[in-house]
């Protein structure tokens, strides 16, 4: 059985997600030993920073995010494009700060694994709901699609197939399922959980208690009495000798880093240069 | 193994620490039944104001004296303060200073009232210290003041009681306190910390933080039993046997309270003041 990391990555005007994608990549051969990661992409991957993949591959059929700036509508195909046996899927603004090679042993074990909670800076459960009004008002499974895991078979497949279908009919599946708190717009997170209701099958791909999770850096969750427009405003990073310091807490979990300005070129510069930390 | 109590009394102008500290040895030797050490920067005072101290307390600890360079803010209630001298710069010694082999150190404003504690020389763990206090003022919520030790920092401990035990791993983690403490502004400003002052809690968080390697932890573990807790702004109107009642503080009513009691527990009066007066009645008769 293969095995692998995963994204879809897509520019848009503001960001450009195939640097972030990149500097993903570099993360995780610097922590995990023999890990390999594809992009599923359109846009073109600069010469020098395509060997850090396995594999680029083209979004397949037509890119369904040509008119949109926040480029989502694709992301149901990376079931399909997958060239792994067993995936798992990341987004691009997330760095890996430490060995997670274990997490397959325990990921073999689903079928699909989807986290449902993830953590503060400081390791603490996010607890905050502001982001999370339309789960709580439609009780939709807690899901968070920015990590999560498939293997392939009848399973995810069946999964993915009905995510296509809430993704392309967003508006009419978000007013059936998740009409309180309604969200305007279409998210992965949201698709996902009406497609875990309506297959009912939350406790067969998620578990809340599991140590499969990421650290999820949207300012308004991580615990602060004052809470700042954006966290890269207001909390120092340190990144030496492979260590990543955000505030006064070392890192070690996937961290979902949220915004751009994080990965600043001094930073992307350290993740080149620097040695693996490999055993 | 011997088993103690240590306590820390440096009095400043206006309050008497070393005879909380008395009171306080009272009540730990009717509800823990255990010696009691004074670490004190003035013996002579405690020997002659307090004849009767060895009743009480059966070690008497000498400490240097030296100026005092910071203060604090001691409030009597909403409407009364004070700004004074702050001798709290010894906590780091009790290390070295204790002649207990296990020792559980508090301070002199934190009242026994039951028996809990002793739980804490049934474990196989040589440090054990609070994380949270219970506060009794229902209309005080949480504030993040007292679960970190600024907004976006790390986890508060509250130095107000804890217990080790010697041990190598307790001799670095002293030694880490005297560090951070003879260095404290550059911790401080490291840890976002406005106040310039030294502060204990603060301290041993910090200390506690890096000896968890920069990371959240399962060490240490807390204390068996509840800080209670009471602000200055709250004031001991009623001291009777073991129930404590408190005028607490109306939080957005200035100069307003509500009253509150307990009993049977073991509580940090922070407002020294009304502590003090109840002090006065109670050793009236020794």
């Amino acid at each position: 059985m293969s095995k692998g990391f995963c994204l879809l990555a897509q520019n848009n005007s503001n960001t450009n997600y195939i640097r972030q994608a990149y500097a993903l990549a570099l993360s995780l051969h610097l922590y995990n030993k023999d890990q390999k990661i594809s992009l599923i992409t359109n846009d073109d991957v600069p010469t020098e920073w395509q060997s850090v993949f396995d594999q680029i591959i083209p979004i397949p059929w037509d890119d369904n995010a040509n008119d949109s700036d926040w480029k989502i509508q694709n992301r149901w195909k990376v079931y399909h494009a997958s060239p792994y046996d067993e995936t798992i899927v990341l987004e691009a603004d997330m760095m890996f700060t430490s060995d997670i090679t274990h997490w397959w042993k325990e990921l073999a074990k689903r079928e699909l694994f989807v986290v449902s909670n993830v953590r503060t800076y400081r390791d603490e459960v996010v607890t905050n709901r502001f982001y999370r009004k339309t789960f709580d008002a439609n009780e939709l499974p807690n899901l968070y699609s920015a990590l999560h895991y498939f293997k392939k078979g009848d399973t995810a497949k069946e999964f993915y197939n009905l995510l296509e279908i809430i993704v392309n009919n967003w508006a009419l599946f978000y007013s059936k399922y998740a009409p309180n708190e309604y969200q305007k717009w279409c998210s992965i997170d949201v698709s996902m959980a009406i497609a875990s209701k309506i297959l009912g099958n939350e406790k067969d791909i998620t578990d809340p208690n599991s140590f499969i999770t990421f650290t999820h850096m949207k300012p308004l969750v991580q615990g602060w009495y004052n809470k700042p427009e954006k966290w890269t405003k207001v909390t120092g990073k340190y990144f030496t000798e492979g260590k990543l310091f955000l505030g006064n807490y070392l890192q070690s979990r996937v961290l979902h880093y949220v915004e751009d300005e994080f990965l600043t070129d001094e930073l992307l510069e350290k993740m080149e240069n620097g040695t693996t930390l490999l055993p | 193994m011997s088993k103690g109590v240590l306590l820390f009394a440096q009095n400043n102008h206006s309050i008497d620490y070393i005879k909380q500290a008395i009171f306080c040895a009272k009540k730990i030797k009717k509800h823990l039944g255990i010696p009691v050490a004074l670490a004190t920067d003035n013996s002579d005072y405690l020997k002659a104001t307090y004849p009767y101290y060895e009743k009480y307390i059966s070690h008497v600890i000498e400490l240097d004296w030296y100026d005092c360079t910071q203060k604090r803010t001691y409030r009597d209630g909403t409407m009364s303060k004070r700004d004074l001298e702050w001798r709290n710069h010894d906590r780091a010694t009790a290390y070295d200073i204790t002649p207990f082999d296990e020792t559980i150190v508090m301070d002199t404003d934190f009242i026994i009232g039951n028996n809990s504690l002793l739980n804490a020389f049934n474990t196989d763990q040589d440090f054990l210290i609070f994380r949270h206090i219970t506060d009794l003022n229902m209309d005080r919520p949480d504030e993040y003041r007292f679960n970190k030790i600024s907004d976006r920092s790390i986890d508060m401990y509250w130095a107000t009681v804890f217990y080790f035990k010697k041990s190598e791993s307790m001799k670095r983690f002293f030694d880490l306190i005297t560090h951070i403490k003879d260095n404290w502004n550059f911790y401080r400003l490291t840890y976002q910390i406005v106040n310039k002052t030294y502060r204990n809690d603060f301290a041993f968080s910090i200390a506690i933080h890096i000896l968890n390697g920069f990371q959240r932890t399962n060490w240490p573990k807390v204390l068996p039993g509840r800080l209670w807790f009471t602000s200055d702004a709250d004031v001991l109107i009623k001291l009777e046997d073991e129930t404590y009642t408190f005028l607490l503080d109306k939080k957005h009513w200035v100069g307003h309270y509500h009253a509150g009691s307990i009993k049977d527990a073991n509580i940090h009066i922070m407002n020294k003041f009304a502590l003090d007066r109840f002090i006065d009645e109670d050793l009236v008769n020794e």
